[in-house]
């Protein structure tokens, strides 16, 4: 990993806080000339995590952090998003079916068909989650 | 409705047996609770809701299911439920969720009016 992000960030895991996380982001890819398409997915992945950990991690408690750290690596975007919620358990992160017609539950999925791999770590003995998100880019290639 | 300064807002207006919202700015997080409250009180009291999409500049999980759930509850209604010319970024993420094939969806209301909603 290369020793310093691209973009890191720590913001308040309050709705209010993600349009300014979402602009800064957008301004990072640009500059990387990650092509708009793939920009936008990329920006909304980002946002439905953040978003997770407003709602499921701290449960839509006030006064939670937390941080959007954004690396590239050789041909790899890197995006890791921490937390100090409670830490979720790892079984239930499971992206649904898109074939299911219902309401909520799509975050996942959106990150799931939007990056080549993610895991979600919960911290051991403490508060705490990571997620780690990759998608694969190089300049050029949508 | 909305004050010109706000990032998004919903216009509504009747046109013939349909009740029309037209949603406009960013739909998201902070405000779909109340997007998805204004779609639910439109259908208590209307048989036929069209939401035009045209002016939505960006929309998210919590946008789009507060759409699905106007229209699970339209259908279980028997009521018209149109989500009209959605912009591209509302077209690419009912794409990516694989909604656009669910949604009725038409570039006007005469289109849905015309195909019956």
């Amino acid at each position: 990993m290369s020793a310093r992000p691209l973009l890191d960030l720590e913001l308040a895991a309050e709705a209010a806080a993600l349009p300014a996380m979402r602009r800064q982001l957008c301004a990072t890819l640009e500059r990387l000339r990650v092509p708009a398409a793939t920009r936008d997915r990329l920006v909304l992945a980002v946002h439905e995590a953040c978003a997770n950990v407003i709602r499921h991690g701290y449960g839509d408690r006030a006064g939670g952090r937390m941080r959007l750290s954004v690396y590239r690596v050789r041909q790899w975007l890197h995006f890791r998003l921490r937390d100090q919620a409670p830490a979720l358990v790892p079984p239930t992160l499971v992206a649904r079916d898109l074939d299911e017609c219902r309401p909520g539950g799509l975050g996942l999925p959106i990150i799931d068909q939007t990056m080549q791999r993610w895991c979600w770590l919960p911290q051991r003995h403490r508060d705490g989650n990571v997620l780690n998100m990759w998608c694969r880019w190089s300049k050029g290639v949508s | 409705m909305a004050e010109a300064m706000q990032q998004h807002g919903v216009d509504q207006s009747q046109s013939g047996p349909w009740s029309v919202l037209d949603v406009y700015g960013e739909v998201e997080l902070s405000w779909s609770p109340d997007l998805r409250q204004e779609v639910l009180t439109v259908l208590a009291k209307s048989s036929a809701l069209a939401v035009r999409l045209a002016r939505v500049t960006y929309i998210d999980s919590s946008g789009i299911a507060a759409l699905v759930e106007g229209f699970q509850r339209a259908r279980s209604h028997h009521q018209r439920f149109v989500l009209l010319s959605p912009s591209p970024p509302v077209r690419s993420v009912l794409e990516l969720a694989r909604l656009d094939r669910v949604f009725p969806i038409f570039p006007d209301l005469a289109a849905a009016t015309a195909a019956g909603g």
